[in-house]
C-alpha cells in the first residue's frame, strides 16, 4: 500500500476505532506548497487561503504580541481529487487568531491545524465547517495547545454528512502545566442526512495543569424533524426545507466569510450537492 | 497571598493492607510456560477441552504484542509473577471451616458481617482458590446456581462449555490470552427464567501473596425475564514487587432480563490491574454497571456492553479517583448492535498528588441499529497541578437514525462555588468538602448502602486553608 500517516492524535486509544492516525497517499505528500506567514507585533492581518486543485499545502503562522490575524481557508476542490493540508500557528502575548475553515471539496482530503497559544492571554477561535457527500472521505485532526497564562481557545465544529460519505473529526484541547486560568472549549454539531454515512468523533482533552476550565461537546443527529415539517407546512418540498435546514446549521460559520461572493459560491456549491444527492 | 489548595487526604488503606504469613499449599513457578499451565489444569483437575484452551491461549498470548495505547507497562516482567498460588483451605460452605488467619482477613474486610445483614450470597476468594461460598435456601430451590468457577466446570460443564471465554475471546487482547491461558477461581451465577434475585450476591477477591496473580473468572447468566444485582470487591496488601490481576467477567444478559454489576476495587498500588469485562444484552434486557476504581499502581478497565436486542439498555455509572504513584486508565465502550438500543454513560474522575486519571470510552453505532441513543457525561476534578486528568472519548456512528451526545468538563473546586456556599454561612472548610462530595455523589448514590459508606471513608476529605 502506497499509503503514510500524515497526522495523529496526541494519546492513542483502542486500534479497532480506527482514529489514532490519518493515512493519505504518499503522492499527496510528495510536493508541498509551503506559505510562511509573520505578523509583526501589533499588527491586524487578514488573508484568505483558497485550495481549489490537487496539492499538499502548508501554511506556518507566527502572530506576534498584541497582534491578530483572521485566516479564512476554504478547500473548494474538484470532488475527483485528493487533497491535504495543515497549518501551523504560534500566537506570542496576547496575540488573536481567528481562523475560519471550510472543507467541502475533494474526493477524500485530511487536514491538520495545530495552534500553540505560547503567550499569556493569547487567543484563539476556530470555525469549522465540513460538508460529505458521495463516496467522499473527511479527515480532519484539530489540535489546540494551551501553554500560556490565562489563554483562551474556542474550537466550533458544524458539519453535515450525506450519501456514502465517511468522515473522522479529532479536536484536541491540551492544557499544559503552566497554563493558568486558560479557558478551553470544544463543539461539534453533525447533521446526519443518510442511512450510509459513519461518522467518527474523537473529542480528547488533556490537561496536566489544575486552574483551568476545559469544556466539550459533541452532538449527532438527523435533521431535525420538527423544523422540517414546519417549513414543508409552509409549502415547502421536502428538499428545499433540508436545504434550508442545513444553511442554517452552516450559517455560524458562514457569515464570518467577508467576501460575499466566496459565500455565496459556497452556498451555492453545498445546495448543487444536496440537489444531486 | 498564596492561596492554599484543598486537601484531600489520601485513601486510608490501613484495613486492606494487613499482611498475611504466606501459609499457600502450593505455588506455580514464576513465569509463564507450557509446563506451568498443564500443571495447573492438572491441579485443577480440568476436563481434557479446558486444557486444550488454556494451551491455545498460551499460543496466542505468545503471539500477540501488549497494547500500543494507553498506560506504560514495561515495568510488569511475566517471568517473576506467579500464576497460581493455592491456599492451604477447601472451599466449603461454612466460615468456622475456612482458616482462622484467613477468615480474619475477611472479618476484617466486613464480609461475613455483610452476609448476615445484606447479602443473599457470597464468595470469597483467597489468591488463586475460592475458599467459601454460600447461597440462601430459597434461591437454590427456585434454581439459582451461585458457586464457584471450577465446581461449575464439574457440574454444569456444557453451560460454562458454552459460554467460557466467548464474549472475550483469548484473541481479543494479549491479558485477555494471558486470562485463557492461567484462569483460576471466580463465581458462576445462573438465574433460571422468571426468578428475580430480590438481595445481591457478592464475590470478594482477595491477593494475599507477593508478586502473585489473581486470574479469576466470573461468569454470570441471567436468563429471560430474570434480574439480580451482583457485587465485586478486591484488594491487596501493599508489597514492593509487582502483583498482577487480569481477571474476566463475562455476563448474559437475555431478552428482558435485568442485571446490575456493582464493583469497589481497591488493590494495592503495587498491582497492575489489567481486568476485562464485558456484558451481552438481549431484547429489552438491562446491564447496569457501577464501577468505583479507587485502587492498583496501574488500571486498564473499561467495561464494554453489547446492546444485541432490540430496546436493550445500558446505565454505566463510574468514579475513578488517581493519587500519588497512580495510572488509572478506565472507562466504557458501548457496541449498539440493534435497533432502538440506549446507553448512558455517566463518569467523574479525580486525580490528586501526581497521580494520572484517563477516561476512555468508545461508543460504537452499528448500521444495524436505527433509533439508537446513546449520552455520554465525564467529569474530572483536579486537585493541584502536578496531577494529570485526560478525557478520551471515541464515537463511531454508522446511519441517520441515531442520537449521540457526549459532555465532558475538566476543571478544580471554583472559589466562586465556594465564595458563594461562604456567602450563605457555610465554612469554608465544610464548602469545599461539600463540593467534592457532591462531586462523586451522583455514583455514591447507585452503589448499595454498605459501599456507599466504604466510598465516603475511601474519599476521606481533610480540608486546610483559607481564602486566599
Amino acid at each position: 500500500m502506497n499509503k503514510e500517516i500524515f497526522s495523529e492524535i496526541p494519546m492513542r486509544t483502542w486500534n479497532w476505532l480506527g482514529v489514532n492516525e490519518a493515512v493519505v497517499d504518499r503522492d499527496l505528500l510528495v510536493e508541498s506548497q509551503n506559505l510562511d506567514i509573520k505578523i509583526e507585533a501589533d499588527h491586524q492581518e487578514k488573508m484568505i487561503v483558497e485550495y481549489r486543485k490537487e496539492s499538499y499545502g502548508i501554511v506556518n503562522i507566527n502572530i506576534g504580541e498584541n497582534a491578530s490575524l483572521k485566516l479564512t481557508q476554504l478547500q473548494l476542490m474538484p470532488q475527483d481529487c485528493g487533497h491535504v493540508n495543515e497549518i501551523n500557528v504560534v500566537l506570542e502575548k496576547k496575540a488573536k487568531l481567528q481562523l475560519v475553515a471550510v472543507e467541502t471539496g475533494a474526493k477524500s482530503f485530511a487536514s491538520k491545524v495545530n495552534i500553540i497559544l505560547k503567550g499569556d492571554k493569547s487567543q484563539a477561535d476556530v470555525s469549522l465547517l465540513y460538508f460529505g457527500d458521495g463516496d467522499r472521505s473527511l479527515d480532519m485532526n484539530y489540535v489546540l495547545e494551551f501553554q500560556g497564562r490565562k489563554t483562551v481557545g474556542n474550537l466550533e465544529v458544524y458539519g453535515g454528512l450525506m450519501g456514502a460519505s465517511q468522515k473522522i473529526f479529532r479536536g484536541t484541547l491540551d492544557f499544559k502545566q503552566g497554563s493558568k486560568q486558560a479557558k478551553g472549549y470544544e463543539k461539534e454539531n453533525v447533521v446526519v442526512l443518510s442511512k450510509g454515512v459513519r461518522n467518527r468523533s474523537v473529542p480528547i482533552m488533556l490537561s496536566g495543569e489544575d486552574d483551568v476550565v476545559g469544556n466539550h461537546a459533541v452532538s449527532s443527529g438527523k435533521i431535525n424533524e420538527d423544523k422540517l415539517h414546519y417549513l414543508m407546512s409552509r409549502g415547502l418540498s421536502p428538499a428545499e426545507a433540508r436545504k434550508l435546514v442545513l444553511e442554517a446549521a452552516f450559517n455560524p460559520v458562514l457569515e464570518l466569510i467577508d467576501d460575499e461572493a466566496l459565500r455565496q459560491e459556497i452556498d451555492s456549491y453545498i445546495k448543487e450537492r444536496l440537489e444531486n444527492e | 497571598m498564596a492561596q492554599e489548595k484543598t486537601y484531600i487526604e489520601d485513601i486510608e488503606r490501613t484495613l486492606y493492607d494487613i499482611k498475611n504469613v504466606d501459609k499457600s499449599k502450593y505455588k506455580s513457578q514464576s513465569g509463564l510456560t507450557e509446563d506451568i499451565i498443564r500443571d495447573i489444569s492438572a491441579r485443577k483437575n480440568d476436563p481434557e477441552w479446558m486444557l486444550e484452551f488454556r494451551l491455545k491461549s498460551l499460543e496466542v498470548y505468545n503471539q500477540l504484542s501488549l497494547p500500543n495505547w494507553g498506560p506504560d507497562l514495561s515495568e510488569l516482567n511475566m517471568d517473576e509473577i506467579v500464576t497460581y498460588v493455592q491456599p492451604d483451605a477447601k472451599m466449603t460452605g461454612s466460615w468456622d471451616e475456612v482458616p482462622e488467619d484467613i477468615k480474619d482477613t475477611f472479618d476484617r474486610l466486613g464480609i461475613p458481617e455483610a452476609e448476615q445483614t445484606s447479602l443473599a450470597g457470597v464468595g470469597a476468594q483467597y489468591d488463586s482458590e475460592v475458599v467459601y461460598h454460600s447461597i440462601q435456601e430459597d434461591l437454590v430451590k427456585q434454581g439459582v446456581i451461585y458457586t464457584d468457577m471450577e465446581t461449575a466446570l464439574h457440574e454444569h460443564e456444557e453451560i460454562v462449555r458454552d459460554h467460557f471465554m466467548k464474549l472475550v475471546p483469548p484473541k481479543d487482547h494479549k491479558f485477555a490470552a494471558l486470562h485463557g491461558a492461567v484462569w483460576s477461581g471466580g463465581s458462576f451465577v445462573y438465574v433460571p427464567e422468571g426468578v428475580h434475585v430480590e438481595i445481591p450476591l457478592q464475590s470478594y477477591f482477595r491477593l494475599n501473596a507477593a508478586g502473585a496473580g489473581q486470574f479469576e473468572h466470573t461468569l454470570i447468566i441471567v436468563e429471560k425475564n430474570a434480574s439480580l444485582h451482583f457485587i465485586e470487591g478486591c484488594s491487596a496488601p501493599k508489597y514492593n514487587v509487582t502483583n498482577l490481576h487480569a481477571g474476566c467477567v463475562e455476563l448474559f444478559v437475555n431478552d428482558g432480563a435485568r442485571l446490575r454489576y456493582s464493583t469497589i476495587e481497591n488493590w494495592s498500588r503495587n498491582m497492575m490491574n489489567l481486568n476485562t469485562k464485558r456484558a451481552v444484552v438481549g431484547k429489552d434486557g438491562v446491564i447496569e454497571w457501577v464501577s468505583g476504581s479507587f485502587g492498583s499502581h496501574v488500571s486498564m478497565l473499561y467495561p464494554c456492553s453489547v446492546l444485541k436486542g432490540e430496546n436493550a439498555k445500558c446505565e454505566f455509572t463510574g468514579v475513578t479517583f488517581a493519587s500519588k504513584g497512580q495510572n488509572l486508565d478506565t472507562g466504557a465502550s458501548v457496541i449498539h448492535c440493534a435497533p432502538h438500543t440506549s446507553a448512558n454513560i455517566s463518569t467523574r474522575t479525580i486525580s490528586k498528588a501526581g497521580g494520572k486519571a484517563t477516561y476512555r470510552s468508545a461508543v460504537k453505532v452499528t448500521k444495524n441499529a436505527p433509533y439508537a441513543k446513546c449520552s455520554v457525561n465525564c467529569e474530572s476534578l483536579m486537585l493541584d497541578d502536578i496531577s494529570r486528568s485526560d478525557t478520551l472519548p471515541t464515537m463511531d456512528i454508522e446511519g441517520d437514525e441515531a442520537d449521540i451526545g457526549h459532555e465532558a468538563t475538566i476543571g478544580r473546586i471554583s472559589d466562586e462555588a465556594i465564595f458563594y456556599l461562604m456567602s450563605r454561612g457555610i465554612s469554608e472548610d465544610e464548602a469545599r468538602s461539600m463540593i467534592v462530595r457532591g462531586f462523586v455523589e451522583p455514583i455514591a448514590k447507585e452503589l448499595p448502602l454498605e459501599y456507599a459508606v466504604e466510598m465516603n471513608n475511601l474519599v476521606n476529605i481533610e480540608l486546610e486553608g483559607t481564602m486566599g
